[in-house]
């Protein structure tokens, strides 16, 4: 296949009016995140997803991000940055997923992608069909693909081997993949069976400017522990529903805040009324990303409950508030932490009642560390820019890698994925080249218009055009891409 | 730290996120997976007990095949409901006490139920089968007699499928509601309205009360219990055989397929398993956490 496409050539309508380091620093990357998961959806994902965006930019790479339309929430839209993201007019079937049907995307994301000059792909969680879909398209067209896996997943039902399976034939030909901790590294060789020489560690990462300790919040009085999670089964919330009544009837200082929402509160309403514990057990519904802080301050220890957890950035926030943090031992979490920060305890109420006891001990005797102690260790661990350094790397050598051509792709997803998935794939596969020559004899790249590169902290959108060929470029993109609004 | 970065000196590779360490961020230790842990709690089959158990499956299809039998012959006029209720009468009542017996051998600290409690649960079913049987019997009239028999099959068969072979004692409303479903079908076919009552009282005995009369011989007898079994298959084949040969086959095949075929498979394929686990897998609950709220 001859499309491969490098950025650097392409960069026509790129501005280097200030002097963006896109043509001076060498080879710049043109990045493309794609997950169905994105703003105003919240959680783990969506912020890495952002955040890795904004930092990269920083860097000097382009980078955009498409997802699918959320509501009225349709076209394009820019972010702090001139972060560019196009929500598709996709249909979603469930849990924020769109439907798949390994095609009908592929005419809007190839003109993303030829529009943009993409030179790498970055899809994000596994859950994500748009990812995927992307992920495939994006090897038919020959770029560059990296994939970021957020979640760890079981192998014993037929949902996950399902899923496992279908992950097998995703990341079978996909460059380079991340994990977010060691544990899902393992967890994603095994259930995509893959080379564990392309699989990269890199952790989440939290903003300690957010997250700054303020012992003046507390009431020494009392002892209060805080838990901020979804209110779901893995979330452990009814391990939690155990450990109120228990450590309540025997210390009477202690104090629980609970903040977010979700289909388990009935478990710890429940509890409340059964111990009338109204005054002790405070429930705050859900909590939006800038109220978290003020409610974690107010804690001495911060409790994670989780049954499953990939890396558990709640933890990190907690310590970084300058928290004791209490946590069970389950997924990545053992590696998040250095042991004299986190009291791991096993998935059981007796053994998380014994470790917050220990902590509760501690913290009357005095002898815990000081919360800005704490947050001095913390607050260098994790941050965005060493995450974005680190993905940087990745798609230096993925840019130095080769896309597979069609025939070459065709054998490695029968030889990898089994005969019976393997030879369905390398159809679809086949299929899917053969759509792309359609829609390229339809409308060839050539005539495609070159979208406005607004990126990075002076580019277009903080200026008004002034060449003839910037004003038909951005009336171009904004005849055909739908609405366009700045926020 | 990249990956393909040059390896630092020779520290060793610890598995945490919190350290910068000198190693690329696709390196792989030698430890990589060494807290994979393959098939663990496995079960180990062995034959003969798995076919002692798979008993239990092919008695239960025997006892389907008995009540069609019993149905042929009572169509066919072969057999007087009369004699077939004073046959249910005695062979409930030899059940009811053999399961007194059976239930007495056991201390259970909960309040037994009285005998008078049975007494009044038997009449007050049978009087209201007697009362609905011309009912019962008119039920189905004017539904063809093909739609019947295919619904019956398909009921008898959703009984079989859903019946709870693993712990039949508090029954399965699913599979006894197909197995009454398809007696009322087929009873409602019968020439008179005590036929379709001495029908419906044998499916209550066949289907309701004899599992859990053979649950408690499984519990309490084990010896008896492979015995029961075989007999109840020798005379659902010999009972089926009378009325329609090519149908006693059948069942004879199928009975050796389920009891004897399936267990060595299951024993056979147990070697290919393959189960993996680690520290991602998902923590269970194990303890009883609704002792906190109720």
């Amino acid at each position: 296949m001859g499309q491969r496409r490098r950025g650097a050539a392409l960069n026509a309508s790129s501005q280097t009016k200030c002097g963006t380091p896109a043509e001076v620093s060498g080879r710049k990357h043109n990045i493309c995140m794609v997950s169905d998961f994105f703003y105003p959806n919240m959680g783990g994902v969506e912020s890495h997803i952002y955040q890795l965006s904004q930092c990269l930019i920083e860097k000097g790479h382009k980078v955009i991000i498409i997802t699918h339309a959320y509501g009225r929430r349709k076209g394009i839209r820019y972010l702090t940055n001139g972060l560019k993201v196009y929500y598709l007019p996709l249909q979603v079937m469930y849990n924020q997923s769109t439907a798949t049907t390994c095609f009908h995307s592929l005419p809007l994301l190839r003109c993303v992608f030829i529009r943009e000059r993409i030179t790498v792909v970055h899809a994000h969680s596994s859950f994500s069909a748009m990812a995927h879909d992307a992920l495939f398209h994006a090897k038919t067209m020959g770029l560059n693909t990296v994939f970021t896996d957020h979640s760890l997943f079981g192998f014993a039902d037929v949902s996950s081997v399902l899923t496992n399976k279908l992950l097998t034939v995703s990341l079978c030909d996909t460059n380079h993949i991340v994990c977010v901790s060691y544990t899902s590294k393992e967890n994603t060789v095994l259930r995509a069976t893959l080379n564990p020489e392309i699989v990269s560690v890199i952790p989440n990462a939290v903003d300690p400017t957010d997250f700054t300790p303020d012992p003046s919040q507390r009431q020494d009085d009392r002892i209060t522990i805080v838990v901020i999670s979804r209110l779901v089964y893995r979330k452990g919330i009814d391990l939690l529903g155990g450990i109120i009544p228990e450590l309540c009837l025997k210390h009477p200082d202690l104090h629980f805040l609970i903040g977010g929402e979700g289909p388990k509160r009935i478990v710890l309403e429940e509890v409340r009324e059964k111990y009338q514990l109204h005054d002790r057990v405070r429930l705050l519904g859900a909590l939006e990303h800038k109220d978290v802080r003020g409610v974690l301050v107010q804690g001495h220890i911060f409790l994670n409950t989780s049954l499953t957890e990939a890396f558990c950035m709640a933890i990190v926030e907690g310590a970084s508030c300058g928290l004791q943090v209490v946590s069970t031992r389950v997924g990545g979490i053992p590696e998040v932490l250095p042991e004299d920060l986190i009291t791991l305890c096993e998935p059981t109420v007796r053994s998380l009642c014994a470790g917050l006891e220990a902590v509760i001990v501690r913290q009357r005797s005095g002898s815990v560390p000081s919360p800005a102690s704490i947050h001095a260790r913390v607050r260098n661990l994790y941050t965005w820019r060493n995450v974005a350094e680190r993905t940087e790397k990745v798609y230096e050598r993925v840019a130095g890698e080769e896309v597979l051509p069609l025939d070459r792709r065709l054998r490695r997803l029968r030889a990898h994925c089994g005969p019976v998935a393997g030879s369905i794939f390398a159809f679809v596969a086949v299929l899917d080249f053969l759509f792309l020559l359609l829609l390229q004899w339809l409308v060839p790249d050539q005539v495609m218009d070159v979208a406005v590169d607004a990126t990075g902290p002076c580019g277009l959108w903080t200026q008004t055009p002034n060449s003839k060929e910037e004003i038909h470029a951005a009336s171009a993109m904004r005849g055909s891409s739908g609405t366009q609004s700045s926020l | 730290m990249g990956p393909d970065s040059v390896p630092g000196p020779a520290v060793s590779w610890r598995k945490v996120l919190w350290e910068r360490q000198p190693f690329p961020d696709n390196y792989v230790d030698q430890r990589f997976l060494e807290e994979l842990r393959r098939n663990e709690g496995i079960r180990q089959y062995r034959y003969w007990a798995v076919v002692k158990e798979a008993g239990f499956v092919g008695q239960q299809l025997s006892c389907v095949a008995i009540f069609i039998t019993l149905w042929l012959y009572m169509e066919q006029g072969l057999l007087s409901p009369e004699m077939l209720l004073w046959t249910s009468l005695i062979s409930g009542l030899l059940g009811y006490g053999l399961h007194q017996v059976l239930i007495s051998q056991e201390e259970s600290s909960c309040e037994p139920r009285t005998r008078l409690a049975d007494l009044q649960s038997a009449t007050i079913f049978l009087s209201f089968t007697f009362g609905f049987s011309p009912v019962l019997k008119t039920l189905t009239e004017s539904v063809s007699t093909d739609t019947v028999y295919a619904m019956s099959a398909v009921m008898l068969l959703a009984h079989l499928v859903s019946f709870p072979y693993a712990q039949p004692s508090p029954r399965g409303s699913l599979s006894i509601n197909a197995a009454l479903f398809a007696s009322v079908c087929l009873a409602s076919r019968l020439p008179g309205a005590l036929h379709t009552f001495a029908m419906l009282s044998c499916a209550l005995l066949v289907f309701a009360l004899w599992p859990c009369l053979l649950q408690k011989i499984r519990e309490k007898a084990p010896s008896h219990f492979t015995g029961v079994c075989v007999g109840v298959c020798i005379i659902g084949v010999g009972g089926l055989g009378s009325q329609s040969p090519g149908g006693a086959i059948l069942l004879a095949l199928a009975l050796g397929s389920v009891t004897l075929l399936c267990p060595l498979l299951l024993v056979r394929l147990q070697r290919h398993k393959d189960n993996i686990h680690g520290p991602w897998d998902e923590a269970e609950i194990h303890e009883d956490l609704s002792r906190f709220i109720h």
